[in-house]
């Protein structure tokens, strides 16, 4: 039995039932959440996608039945499965409650209100696996082989992750056979309003750069190119704000700071995703992500390093995302597992992030869905439909990110596809790194 | 093969003669049989079959590894609760008001049931080898399968595979980097990183001189080489690059340059952090968490189980408290989640030396299982728990499930949900729509409108009086599974049979070397 909604049938009050729905020893509920503990992913899975359909489908009941279902497994504190469950649920739940006819809030603000992280919490954040490590350390390689013997660098780093890339490539440009080069380093103001969080501005951030690069003798310049546009406060428009903050960041090269002579670095650290795929109209749209690597490429840089994620998270149903996500976010979720207890905070908040994700993906449509990975062989291929060619990281490179993988839990590996290195989780793809030079460089 | 049970009915008629094999350790191996009451029926004597000659007839259940590892030995397979001893769990069965007599009347000797190690390495996984009773195999898992958790001696860290916790703790603590703020790290990556952003650099600014360092008690020479090379040079270009920061201003450097002093207090936050509690989500409220009926955890630390629970399954006589319990205040209360990152960074080095040693068989299984034990499952499919529930009171699950919603025609609690409906910031206009879909259900800041009520009314379903919230069919006796939910779970739980598949998923590809990516993986 589905009861559709039909519209309105005035006179035709069901009035609820004054008993409540009475566990009176909690029996049923431990029975179901035992019994459906048991579930293993793909039940849940197809749970999830029952709750999708409906929800697409407009079928209240039904919706409110699975989700009833889904609650009993769900926990935020359980095993992985359940974790994992708990935050799609609440992502099901925000999608359903688009719906609603009159002024209902946005979900996501409620979950942005983790206290946001210093910069030393940050740092222990970014190390608790080597998810986001790996791509700093692939990337940070290629670059210090690109800039061998240049003497002046410049790093222009979109990223999400506040310059924790770079104390360790100011590290090792300092100890360079030649000595260091002028480094600069130079970011947009504009950030996808995504976690991880810090208490403290880009500024900052850059000024403790600066006294640490002083400490290893590299002179470093840090440069936040302000948008020429200034967001409204309207937070709805939240991911829109920060696209056009962004094209207007880009809008004018010069705004950019590049000089002669100077080794032009682009990094893209888990940044692409947030570009949206455009209207088609390039010129037009700055900010999609095939105008912005057309921009990059005619500001001829050295080389581009791009990582992220390697999933497809995409796809324009719902259902394909709910699947695409579940069969890839329970890898972060396994992997904190198996060295955090149930109850750490640190774990916690880390899940909670991804929760927040999985909020994005499966409850919003349209421009509030900011995040749109796309696996790291749809990049290549975008990459090199923008005249960019693929750059191998140097075996020196790669025995450093073997290093660093094999320094964490013994389920991390290292794989190598073509050009691109993809960090592995029980052998499955987690995060994909690569680096790429025009077409044609003409260093 | 290995089936769980069908139906409800069958586990009640085995449990309610008394004398199914679930209470039967009293016949068979027991050192100190508890003393057993009469069972409050007639009995089937059950004849005990020789050790090596299962019973061809024989019902296998698999039970969980987390069933078996409960610790109340006597378990309830109705409800899941456990008991100390066998007649406590008898005389709490009799509570169960379920159709068992019925079964009695038609005269069929129950089964006997035998159950099997999940355990997949292990020799009683094999149905043929199956142990004939259920205190039995919960000893038998306990002992020899027990789960593991890995601890380091020298910090805090666990692992769940063994080969990842010797590799461990053969580095940790051997090499060490150390921070003036007195953090160990492990990794040198991670060392340099954080000292980069840490304010003990930016403070050594402010003071002195080369002498001004922490000695490490025992890391190797090398690192202490190097640590002491490093604050030296530091504390000497620190101070001659803050003045010159401070006067050259690069003019790329756009914020205002901040005073070492100003960092101090930055600083002296770090240490206040570790005090606070490390709780990820602030207690629910009492009337949130402790009056709700379900039997979920309320612990505080897992609030959020049963602030859910609350919202889903909100209960009883005190529904005028639970009108609280609204999705609004749910979601504002999750909101108000500190980040509580109070572990101090280098307990997040999830260092692993030892690449060469894979896994051992043992790690194998811990890895290939489902993640953790699962919460105890009887022997029910969900269809059957379905239509328990749809028996106990579909009626009334509907009223009480929208009234976590905040949707409560009877009371007119909706106060709550104006107020905290509008916690969540920004709002939206959104047209009204004809149709919608949870509409005032959610209660997310929506007034109490009998209008949408009204036009809302097909959330309860066309039946007028009976709120089917299963969607199970009408009625309390009628356990046909007609409904979507049921037919949902049927088809979640694996098509054919009506059980629910359990242990480790079926797509067992293990990770090493396997570079497929399968569609559709269960989680291990």
């Amino acid at each position: 039995m589905r009861a559709e909604l039909r519209g309105s049938t005035p006179g035709h009050v069901s009035v609820p039932d004054p008993n409540p729905f009475d566990t009176p020893h909690g029996s049923l509920s431990g029975a179901l959440k035992g019994c459906l503990g048991s579930l293993d992913g793909a039940g849940i899975e197809k749970l999830l996608l029952h709750c999708a359909t409906a929800v697409e489908a407009n079928d209240a009941t039904l919706v409110q039945q699975v989700m009833w279902v889904l609650n009993n497994i769900a926990s935020s504190h359980g095993d992985p499965n359940q974790r994992l469950t708990s935050w799609f649920l609440r992502a099901l739940v925000t999608r359903a409650s688009q719906f609603c006819p009159t002024a209902i809030p946005s979900a996501t603000t409620g979950l942005t209100r983790a206290r946001p992280m210093t910069a030393t919490e940050l740092v222990g954040y970014v190390d608790l696996t080597p998810w986001h490590r790996f791509g700093f350390t692939a990337a940070n390689g290629a670059i210090l082989k690109m800039v061998q013997g240049r003497r002046k660098v410049h790093v222009l780093d979109f990223s999400i992750y506040y310059c924790m890339q770079w104390p360790t490539l100011i590290d090792a440009l300092s100890g360079r056979p030649e000595g260091p080069p002028l480094l600069r380093i130079t970011m947009p103001s504009a950030r996808p309003s995504v976690p991880p969080h810090l208490n403290v501005s880009t500024e900052e951030i850059g000024l403790k750069l600066a006294n640490f690069a002083k400490s290893r003798d590299v002179p470093l310049e840090f440069h936040v190119v302000k948008a020429t546009w200034s967001c409204s406060s309207d937070a709805l428009n939240g991911h829109s704000n920060f696209l056009q903050e962004f094209a207007s960041c880009l809008l004018d090269p010069s705004s950019l700071g590049l000089r002669e002579g100077e080794a032009l670095v682009v990094n893209c650290q888990s940044w692409l995703r947030y570009l949206p795929e455009g209207s088609g109209r390039a010129t037009d749209d700055l900010s999609s992500r095939d105008a912005f690597m057309e921009l990059i490429h005619r500001l001829n840089p050295c080389l581009v390093t791009v990582t992220d994620e390697d999933a497809d998270l995409d796809s324009a149903r719902l259902t394909s995302r709910i699947m695409s996500c579940f069969n890839y976010l329970w890898i972060p979720f396994d992997a904190l597992e198996t060295f955090l207890p149930k109850d750490s905070p640190q774990r916690l908040a880390y899940e909670a992030d991804i929760g927040q994700k999985i909020e994005n993906i499966i409850g919003f449509e349209g421009e509030e869905r900011m995040e749109r990975l796309e696996s790291g062989a749809r990049f290549s291929q975008r990459m090199t439909r923008a005249g960019f060619e693929s750059f191998p990281f140097d075996e020196e490179t790669v025995s450093e990110v073997k290093l660093l993988v094999d320094e964490h839990a013994s389920a991390w590996g290292l794989k190598r596809e073509e050009d691109t290195l993809v960090l592995t989780w029980k052998g499955h793809n987690s995060v994909f790194t690569t680096a790429w030079v025009p077409s044609g460089y003409d260093g | 093969m290995m089936e769980l049970e069908n139906s409800s009915v069958m586990t009640v008629s085995n449990s309610g003669s008394g004398e199914g094999s679930v209470s039967s350790s009293s016949q068979l191996q027991l050192p100190a049989p508890p003393p057993q009451p009469p069972p409050p029926n007639p009995v089937v004597k059950k004849k005990r079959n020789l050790p090596g000659t299962p019973d061809p007839e024989a019902e296998v259940i698999a039970l969980s590894p987390k069933t078996l590892l409960a610790t109340n030995r006597f378990v309830c397979e109705i409800c899941n609760k456990g008991f100390q001893r066998d007649q406590n769990l008898q005389l709490h069965r009799r509570g169960h008001n379920l159709p068992w007599k019925l079964r009695q009347r038609t005269g069929k000797e129950p089964r006997k049931r035998v159950y099997v190690c999940p355990e997949p390495s292990c020799v009683h996984h094999d149905p043929s080898r199956a142990l004939g009773d259920l205190t039995g195999i919960k000893k038998h898992f306990c002992r020899k399968h027990g789960e593991k958790k890995w601890k380091c001696d020298k910090c805090s860290k666990k692992y769940a595979v063994q080969s990842d916790w010797k590799a461990h703790s053969k580095v940790c603590g051997t090499r060490e980097y150390r921070c003036d703020c007195g953090t160990l790290f492990s990794r040198r990556d991670s060392f340099i990183t954080h000292r980069a952003f840490c304010d003990a650099l930016a403070e050594e600014s402010g003071k002195k001189g080369p002498g001004a360092q922490t000695s490490d008690p025992k890391p190797s020479a090398e690192e202490e080489k190097a640590t002491a090379t490093e604050e030296e040079t530091a504390a000497e270009e620190v101070t001659a690059a803050t003045e010159a920061a401070a006067e050259t201003a690069p003019a790329a450097v756009v914020a205002a340059p901040l005073p070492p002093q100003q960092v101090a207090p930055l600083e002296l936050q770090e240490p206040a952090e570790p005090t606070e509690l490390p709780q990820y989500m602030p207690p629910p409220s009492a009337s949130l968490a402790n009056t709700s009926g379900v039997s979920c955890s309320s612990s505080s630390s897992s609030s959020n189980t049963s602030l859910f629970a609350s919202l889903f399954a909100s209960t009883t006589s005190t529904a005028v408290a639970h009108s609280t319990a609204t999705f609004s205040d749910l979601m504002s209360v999750m909101g108000h989640a500190d980040r509580p990152l109070t572990e101090p960074p280098s307990l997040c080095l999830a260092t692993n030396g030892g690449p060469a040693s894979l896994f051992s068989p043992q790690a194998q299984s811990h890895d290939r299982r489902p993640f953790a034990p699962p919460p105890p499952s009887p022997h029910m499919s969900a269809t059957a728990l379905l239509q328990k529930a749809a028996q106990m009171g579909a009626a009334a699950t509907g009223s009480s499930f929208l009234k976590g919603f905040g949707l409560d025609a009877s009371s007119g609690h909706q106060e709550n949900i104006q107020d905290d409906g509008l916690q969540w910031g920004h709002q939206r206009k959104l047209e009204p729509e004809p149709a919608p879909m949870l509409s005032a259900g959610l209660g997310l800041g929506l007034p109490y409108e009998p209008d949408l009520m009204m036009g809302s009314s097909s959330l309860f379903g066309s039946k007028p009086a009976t709120l089917d919230f299963l969607g199970l069919g009408m009625g309390p006796v009628d356990g046909t599974a007609n409904g979507g939910l049921s037919a949902l779970m049927t088809s979640v739980s694996g098509g054919g049979g009506g059980g629910l598949n359990m242990g480790p998923g079926t797509a067992a590809a293990g990770w090493e070397g396997t570079e497929r990516k399968p569609s559709s993986p269960a989680i291990r």
